[in-house]
């Protein structure tokens, strides 16, 4: 076979996690981007950079405070273990987790930029037009910011699926629920076995490669109108 | 109740805005200044898209803001025309249109009407970034009717656009005019609209009202420091009577008199509005026999006032009901002897009609 | 500046400039640097070798860097630049020195042992079979595909039995220093790491280890090797040579590496 299955596997572990990263992240990231766009309290400049925080931070020093934090004796483990949700380390959702928080601030930058960009002008007119400011909110501001959120959620899913460094060090490496396709091509590298991984990084590239072609001409044919 | 009353004190480092006034619930309200008067501030804060923190407004009977009360702008029923249209840029021209007709809240709404008023059946499938200025500000004002408002608020519709444009779309607005029930407040700082389209003029400079009352009253007010334009004059509005079909004239009967003018084919008995300069006048102690002036009109000095250049005058003549503002030099008064309660002469070389180019 | 006083000032200048060259350069051609390579279980080992070799040799400079076996001997065959390497499992050097990465022949310096150790429980009073309890989720072991202590963890735990029991618990770190600080988080109850690591006075004070049977897997044979790109480093060679000196042989063999002489299968 081209691909082992242990190859498929982590393929398939991989765009689900960043799949169900990027979905998480529109939901949690699309409101704080909008607070942050155009709210007026002085959080926002601390609140700006600890969003940003992530993208200074080497994956690995993250992981690594993730573990920590995440495990029994940090704040988030003993949480989710009062929670009876047990540890998150070394299990998918520990991973999601910790690749919400790595891919943050791509999702919440360009939407945050979406939303500035926009101004108070359209939310005006739909606010003497009879819209309230939800109604407002969804009617114009999320249409008007469709390319900025399209885009955000191409840059969530790439990141989280090269994410590496965080997922090796609270991940465990368990087939099938951490084995992500980054950590199978370095083992396969690590033991050696190049052919293989030749094969998953190429299959990887020209997926990857394909995805954000396809997106970009739709987001070109929707920029053009009727 | 019939009217709005607008009571707002604001200010912030370089700007203030305090402001009492009471306006007409009908026709349209002209706000007239220069940039930074405050006439756009007050647009916005009547809308509800500025607040003040001191205010009271009250649109006929009803409270939009006082001390315990904010009504929000959604839920005003009032339309709003931006200064450069503001189209929502992911709908189509229809789209935008229904936009606010969705929102009506039971409201009376008129999609149809207001395409047709404006002229932009053709253009309902259009999207925003492909219509012209003209047009984008004409499904602008049809958009901000459609959803049938009580109030229509108009930030300087006219300032974006070239002069072709402006010419274009004014017809457009005039005829809203003619056939709308509900009341315009309007801020402009040109006065040929002004003079074409307002009712009732408030006159503002430095977020401070100095004057308010109808057009034809304050624009012949010889004292007020703010003027309709660099050039004092008045607004006068006749109807069209008899024509000369010979030497292509018409006349336009006033409350007062009646001038000659170029006839541009207005019906008989077409209402119109002409702007006579003052600049434009001339007075004389007897009727002149021999003068190129056709429109002579006797009339009596109420008052001679001082023009912006010390040499200059600017003399009030009542024709009837109706008054006029003629620039002379202080010479010229001295040598006639003009004073107040005098019978005189008032030579109006140009008529400048209001509904041409 | 009268003329009187320019002339020994340039001089003095000039002085300042030469003395300064030559301390530069004197200082290049005197101090060698030896870059090693060295497996992640060495880690106390090696750096109170490392100062015991610069206090005897002030003029070379010794840089370690730490990490898994497998990774070096990857990163060596593509121009790393390392001039020595002390890999987990000689047959990494071996490897190298049959593919001409090497410019000396495999030697072994130590062999490993592989202990059980837990921050939380007890480990010196466990054996392989308590690997079974259930009160223990999470076993840490380093990667078997690619670092030694790993592949072997998994031979001891096949030889004893408990593979199948206990496959399900087995997270894996990327090298065997990863491995126990997944122990050491409490991210796992207990893991099988290289006897060294639990020795060392990081680790030591927090838990206890039970060392497993050596008839359990194939030798730890830890070896190493000079490369290629050492070939005519010096002081590269003076390193390997200290290594058989007293004083890094006590040190192996405090932080658990059994010498090569005396290890006779057990």
């Amino acid at each position: 076979m081209f691909l082992s299955t242990g190859d498929l596997e982590a393929i398939w572990l991989t765009i689900k996690l960043a799949a169900l990263v990027t979905a998480i992240l529109y939901f949690l990231g699309i409101p704080l981007a909008w607070w942050l766009a155009r709210g007026s309290s002085r959080w926002r400049g601390p609140i700006n950079a600890v969003v940003a925080l992530p993208l200074v931070l080497p994956p690995s020093v993250l992981g690594f405070y993730l573990l920590i934090a995440m495990g029994p004796q940090g704040p988030v483990g003993k949480l989710t273990e009062t929670l009876r949700l047990g540890l998150l380390p070394f299990t998918f959702s520990g991973l999601v987790a910790a690749s919400v928080i790595y891919s943050l601030p791509f999702m919440v930058q360009p939407v945050q930029n979406a939303f500035a960009a926009m101004g108070e002008r359209p939310l005006e007119a739909a606010a003497t037009l009879g819209a309230s400011p939800l109604d407002a909110f969804f009617s114009v501001a999320l249409p008007l910011a469709r390319p900025g959120l399209l885009s955000a959620g191409i840059m969530t899913f790439a990141h989280t699926i090269g994410e590496f460094g965080v997922v090796l060090m609270i991940g465990g490496n368990l087939p099938g629920v951490s084995r992500v396709v980054s950590v199978q091509i370095y083992d396969l590298v690590e033991g050696m076995e190049y052919g293989q991984a030749h094969r998953l990084a190429a299959v990887m590239l020209l997926f990857s490669f394909l995805a954000l072609l396809a997106l970009q001409r739709r987001q070109q044919k929707s920029g053009k109108g009727v | 109740m019939d009217g709005i009353i607008a009571q707002f004190a604001l200010s912030y480092p370089g700007f203030s805005l305090e402001v009492d006034i009471a306006l007409p619930g009908r026709g349209i309200t002209a706000f007239f200044g220069p940039s930074g008067s405050g006439k756009t501030t007050l647009l916005r804060l009547i809308a509800g898209l500025a607040r003040a923190p001191q205010g009271r407004l009250v649109f006929k009977n009803q409270v939009w803001q006082d001390d315990r009360a904010w009504l929000p702008t959604h839920l005003r029923p009032l339309g709003f025309v931006f200064q450069d249209a503001n189209l929502l840029a992911h709908l189509s021209v229809a789209g935008n249109l229904r936009y606010g007709a969705k929102r009506s809240r039971g409201r009376r709404v008129d999609l149809d009407a207001a395409i047709e008023l404006l002229g932009i059946g053709h253009l309902l499938d259009r999207k925003p970034a492909q219509l012209s200025g003209g047009e984008s500000q004409r499904v602008a004002i049809a958009r901000a009717l459609a959803a049938g408002p009580s109030l229509l608020l108009m930030d300087e519709p006219l300032a974006s656009l070239d002069l072709a444009r402006k010419q274009e779309i004014l017809p457009y607005l005039e005829r809203l005019h003619r056939e709308l029930a509900i009341p315009v407040l309007y801020v402009s700082h040109a006065p040929d609209e002004v003079a074409r389209l307002a009712d009732h003029l408030v006159v503002m400079a430095e977020g401070r009202v100095r004057a308010s009352g109808p057009l034809a009253e304050i624009l012949a007010r010889a004292d007020l420091p703010v003027r309709l334009g660099e050039e004092a004059g008045v607004v006068v509005e006749g109807e069209v009577g008899e024509r000369d079909a010979n030497w292509r004239l018409m006349r336009l009967e006033f409350a007062g008199g009646s001038l000659w003018c170029r006839d541009t084919g207005a019906a008989t008995g077409e209402r119109l509005r002409v702007r006579v300069l003052a600049r434009d006048v001339a007075i004389s102690l007897s009727r002149p026999t021999d003068s190129s002036v056709q429109n002579l009109l006797p009339g009596l000095i109420e008052g001679v006032g001082d023009d912006e250049h010390p040499g200059l005058a600017l003399a009030r003549v009542r024709v009837g009901k109706t008054i006029f503002l003629a620039r002379l030099t202080r010479r010229a008064v001295a040598a006639l002897v003009l004073t107040p309660g005098q019978n005189i002469w008032a030579q109006i070389k140009t008529v400048a009609l209001l509904d041409q180019a | 500046m009268t003329r009187g006083k320019i002339i020994p000032a340039l001089k003095h200048g000039l002085g300042v400039l030469l003395f300064a060259g030559f301390l530069a350069l004197s200082g290049q051609a005197r101090a060698e640097k030896v870059t090693v390579a060295a497996a992640a279980d060495l880690k106390f080992a090696m750096d109170e070798i490392v100062a015991a070799y610069q206090k005897a040799n002030p003029g070379d400079a010794v840089k370690v860097v730490y990490g898994s076996s497998g990774k070096f001997h990857t990163q060596i065959r593509q121009g790393a630049p390392y001039d020595l390497f002390f890999s987990a499992d000689i047959a990494y050097p071996r490897a190298l020195t049959m593919a001409g990465y090497a410019s000396s022949e495999a030697k072994p310096y130590a062999m490993g042992r592989l202990v059980l150790w837990s921050a939380g429980l007890e480990a010196e009073r466990m054996t392989l079979l308590s690997l079974a309890d259930p009160q223990i989720s999470r076993i840490a072991i380093a990667n078997p595909r690619h670092a030694p202590y790993g592949q072997r963890a998994l031979e001891a735990l096949k030889a004893s039995g408990l593979w199948e029991k206990i496959a399900a618990k087995l997270v894996y770190g990327e090298n065997v220093a990863q491995a126990a600080q997944f122990v050491q988080s409490g991210n796992a109850q207990v893991g099988i790491i290289a006897l060294s690591l639990a020795l060392n006075p990081e680790l030591a004070p927090q838990g206890g280890y039970w060392l497993i049977p050596a008839s359990l897997h194939t030798p730890l044979e830890q070896g190493y090797v000079i490369t290629k790109r050492a070939a005519g480093n010096a002081a590269a060679k003076r390193f390997a040579g200290f290594m058989e000196n007293q004083a890094a042989r006590t040190a192996l063999a405090r932080y658990g590496f059994t010498l090569p002489s005396e290890s006779t299968g057990r």
